[in-house]
């Protein structure tokens, strides 16, 4: 019997009216179940019966009107029970007899569920349109046994018919979705998404350019196809209908029916934002309750997606060839799926089998509290071994031998401590990629021709430091394609490569991480930011300022780049958000530029926040650290170096700049502190304008130590960014240089005088 | 059988069990003992400025660092210089720990329900809100500690959702 494309009416009428829902009746379902009993395997390549059942049981849609008893639990069932029998049916499972038992259980799992609609627990009350969405695809799903029926059907073997269109007529109804999903498999979900999504993406840029990469084209394949079963387990039909679409986009390239660049790369890569737009709302959606806002352009997606043609979306230049082959091709594809989909969560903790990389490395997640309470544990364990090691009783010579044991155990700690801290680091390689993604969305908006190349991905840094890295990142990505790259004609007319390239480049240096992002564009013109700086009065007309101080001027708040470097208007991406990112994270950024060649921006970054090169130094009875990376200089002035400002502010001049005094002992009130300049140290801390000298007893020395929060709520403390434990196993307080310099700029002199401690006790 | 005070979390009978008691000036407090994770000698504590006077600073508990809070100062007492006796109540709430200076810890009881009475009201200048109740054994009165009444508010105590390593 050969399989008819599905009409509409299976699923829903396209218009105003709701989509109906398939009723299954428990007759229906028991002959189901003992029908995939009694089926002999081998007679499952014709399984003409079968096939009529699954029809009867879907056409009951249209017997029942009024769409009341409908549990979508019962539909998710049937749907897993079609997908075990197609699998046989396509000869891919090692025992067909099994497979079609297990279909055959869930099947009598679903008639014993059957329930009438008031029992039915809540959350599978279903709106109608999710049970539709639901049904569709196990419409979509079930394949005609023979190919010939396929060729002649077309439709119905590539997923995209007239059934996503219907879903999508229905989603354009309802904006809001409401989200009811366990917690915890909620969040399970977002995280498998977010990898999937990210793979996805990457695999899609490198379909671009190798449009036949396999590997490439079934990793996003996979990805929207997982995201498809896990969210419409969890019942989150938007996305569940989105992937789906997507996916269908998707098997049709790997069908060969189109290659995936151009109009199709673009739709795919818009699929991936809508997914991925969904989940950042799914992941804000408290205790897995709330509601979903579906995005407007949601159903004109969807409907693209069904029939991209039917847009005006091509491969663009890609020619589209479809191979004799196509429906052939597809059925197993369809049914690879289905297992990829059995297979996947086994690949989510190993993801080994991915496409582009292989490796063999085999990955764990671990909640980040206990790796920080490792990473704690063993903090105290290197503090509580060098005491051991201190001890007095070890000194003498008789006690060489146990000085060497003692001495063995503590490389074998330093070498958990390094361990320890490695667990946190991750490769730069995901924000460098969605770099290129950026990279390539801005380029065809501004009408440029780049290339994004990037080397050093493999460079590691804390986890923590790349999520937050990678919002400066993409800003000045962003004006290195708007406002440095030139326009191709522009670029021929200056003797350069209508192609512009910019570099994306991370290295270990010296304890350190350098990122450094290069571009071959026009370059800063450092008359215009001058002239800029001037009119807001930034700096004054007759100021004498370093190349690199002038192009510092451009993190200045407010000063848009985009009036400055370039003439084009209406950007206000503030380069201050850049440096404010990049200081949060203890870096620095610095600036060259070669008017006409080009710019590079570095960034140097401490390795992790969770170990900081700090400057011990004492106030009074307090040590605070001071993190390494801020400190420009220390020195002990002279008498003359020494004013004041009316009276009030006291300055210091050192290599011909004065910079405002900060006593940390007044802010803080410590007691008993160097009150006098020339007897304490002075620090330089801050950058350019915001720069001033702190002043403390003495330098104490320079330490590594692991930041830690202060407990409790002691957050937000101006001028404090954590506490460390010294190696005398009391804390520190850990300064924060950028709320010094604030502090510094409010109150120079830290002269607000006010007694913040007044608990006159101190047990020290 | 005493009434419920309003606004006491518990009911009497939860408010009976085994309690650490300790010392604060002349009085004697009790803790319940479910929110008492242990008891250590005075460390040294870190003062950490732009804090309220009650908070003494912060101290390094096995690699860890907790608040700790003076309890004389939280309660409105003049506060004292430490003695040996003097010590640190670590008591968790939600994930999170805090320690607790007092004069002296005493001893574990065991308080039934029939020996509590509620707080009585003082009127408007002496706040009873932070007593679960008044504890009566051997003739001795135990003044029983809503702990984390007190400790939520220090405003220390938020939602457990510190990101222990991005201070």
């Amino acid at each position: 019997m050969s399989k008819k494309p599905r009409p509409a009416e299976h699923t829903g009428v396209p218009g105003t009216e709701r989509p109906r829902l398939p009723d299954y009746s428990t007759a229906d379902l028991a002959q189901l179940a003992s029908l995939l009993i009694q089926l002999d395997p081998s007679e499952a390549r014709d399984a003409a019966d079968l096939n009529a059942l699954w029809e009867a049981l879907l056409g009951r849609a249209e017997k029942n009107p009024d769409g009341s008893a409908a549990p979508l639990l019962l539909a998710r069932l049937v749907m897993e029970a079609a997908d075990r029998v197609e699998a046989v049916i396509l000869g891919q499972t090692g025992d067909p007899s099994e497979a079609l038992a297990a279909a055959a259980r869930l099947v009598a799992a679903a008639a014993d569920g059957q329930c009438t609609p008031s029992n039915i627990p809540e959350q599978f009350q279903p709106a109608p349109q999710p049970t539709a969405a639901a049904a569709a695809p196990a419409a979509a799903s079930l394949p005609g046994p023979q190919p010939t029926a396929a060729a002649a059907a077309p439709a119905a073997a590539s997923l995209p018919g007239p059934q996503p269109s219907a879903a999508a007529a229905t989603a354009a109804a309802s904006t809001v979705f409401n989200v009811t999903a366990e917690v915890e498999l909620l969040n399970e979900f977002l995280d498998e998404a977010r990898d999937h999504l990210a793979k996805a993406e990457q695999s899609l840029l490198t379909l671009e350019t190798h449009p036949e990469e396999r590997d490439a084209i079934d990793t996003v394949f996979r990805a929207f196809h997982t995201i498809k079963g896990v969210s419409g387990f969890l019942d989150l039909t938007p996305v569940t209908r989105l992937a789906h679409s997507a996916e269908s986009l998707l098997s049709r390239a790997r069908d060969r029916e189109i290659l995936c660049t151009g109009g199709y790369a673009n739709l795919a890569l818009r699929a991936l934002d809508g997914l991925r737009n969904l989940c950042e709302q799914l992941q804000r959606t408290h205790a897995g309750q709330g509601s979903l806002r579906i995005p407007a352009d949601h159903a004109e997606l969807l409907a693209c997606l069904a029939e991209p043609e039917a847009h005006g979306i091509g491969a663009g230049a890609a020619e589209r060839a479809p191979l004799p082959s196509a429906a052939k091709v597809s059925l197993p594809a369809a049914a690879q799926a289905a297992h990829a989909e059995h297979a996947e969560p086994a690949a989510a903790a190993g993801p080994a089998r991915e496409g582009g990389e292989k490796q063999a490395d085999i990955f764990v997640r671990v909640r980040t509290d206990r790796l920080d309470g490792l990473l704690d544990a063993v903090g105290e364990l290197v503090i509580a071994q060098s005491m051991v090691a201190q001890d007095d009783t070890l000194a003498g010579p008789q006690r060489i031998e146990l000085q060497r044991k003692i001495a063995h155990a503590g490389k074998i700690v330093r070498e958990l401590q390094d361990l320890a801290t490695s667990l946190r680091m991750v490769p730069l390689r995901a924000t460098f990629k969605k770099m290129e993604r950026i990279a390539r969305d801005v380029a065809l908006k501004t009408n440029k021709l780049l290339e994004l190349v990037t080397d050093g991905e493999d460079t590691e840094l804390d986890r923590n430091l790349v999520d937050v890295l990678a919002e400066p990142l993409v800003h000045m990505i962003r004006n290195a394609c708007d406002h440095g790259i030139e326009p191709p004609d522009e670029r021929r007319r200056a003797g350069k490569p209508e192609r512009g390239t910019i570099r994306l480049l991370a290295t270990h240096r010296g304890g350190h991480v350098m990122v450094e992002l290069h571009d071959d564009g026009r370059g800063l013109n450092r008359e215009k930011i001058v002239a800029k700086a001037i009119e807001r009065g930034l700096i004054s007309r007759d100021e004498q300022i370093s190349d690199s101080d002038a192009y510092a001027l451009i993190f200045k708040p407010g000063f848009s780049t985009a009036e400055v470097v370039t003439d084009l208007s209406g950007r206000g991406v503030g380069m201050d958000v850049v440096q404010r990112g990049i200081a949060k994270l203890d870096g620095r950024i610095a600036i060259r530029s070669e008017q006409g060649k080009g710019t590079v921006f570095s960034i140097r970054l401490p390795v992790t926040l969770a170990i900081t090169d700090g400057m011990l130094v004492r106030v009074g009875a307090e040590r605070f650290i001071i993190p390494t990376l801020a400190i420009t200089t220390t020195f002990r002035p002279k008498d003359t170096a020494l004013s004041r400002v009316l009276g009030a502010g006291e300055m210091v001049l050192f290599r011909d700049r004065s910079l405002p005094i900060f006593r940390l002992h007044r802010a803080f009130a410590v007691p008993a502190a160097v009150e006098d300049p020339l007897r304490g140290l002075l620090i330089v801390i801050g950058e350019g304008s915001e720069a001033c000298a702190m002043l403390v007893d003495e330098l104490l020395g320079q330490q590594q130590v692991v930041v830690k929060a202060l407990g409790g709520g002691l957050r937000d403390i101006e001028g404090v960014s954590g506490g460390a434990i010294l190696r005398d196993g009391r804390v520190g307080l850990i300064l924060d240089p950028s709320g010094i310099t604030r502090m510094a700029r409010s109150s120079p002199s830290g002269s607000t005088g006010d007694t913040f401690f007044a608990t006159p006790e101190r047990a020290a | 059988m005493s009434t419920r005070e309003p606004n006491s979390p518990a009911t009497p009978d939860a408010r009976s069990g085994k309690y650490l008691t300790f010392h604060l000036g002349a009085e004697e407090y009790g803790i319940e003992i479910l929110k008492v994770q242990e008891i250590i000698g005075l460390l040294p504590i870190t003062m950490v400025p732009n804090t309220p006077h009650f908070i003494r600073g912060i101290i390094n508990l096995r690699g860890k660092i907790i608040p700790v809070v003076d309890l004389r100062a939280k309660l409105g007492m003049e506060t004292l210089a430490a003695s040996n006796e003097t010590c640190i109540v670590v008591v968790r709430r939600h994930t999170m720990e805090m320690g607790v200076v007092v004069d002296r810890v005493k001893e574990v009881l065991d308080i039934k329900s029939t020996e509590i009475e509620h707080a009585p009201e003082f009127g408007a200048h002496v706040d009873t809100s932070c007593l679960l109740g008044i504890g009566k054994h051997n003739g001795q009165v135990k003044l029983l500690l809503d702990i984390d009444r007190v400790l939520d508010s220090t405003g220390l105590m938020q939602a457990p959702t510190a990101g222990p390593e991005t201070a």
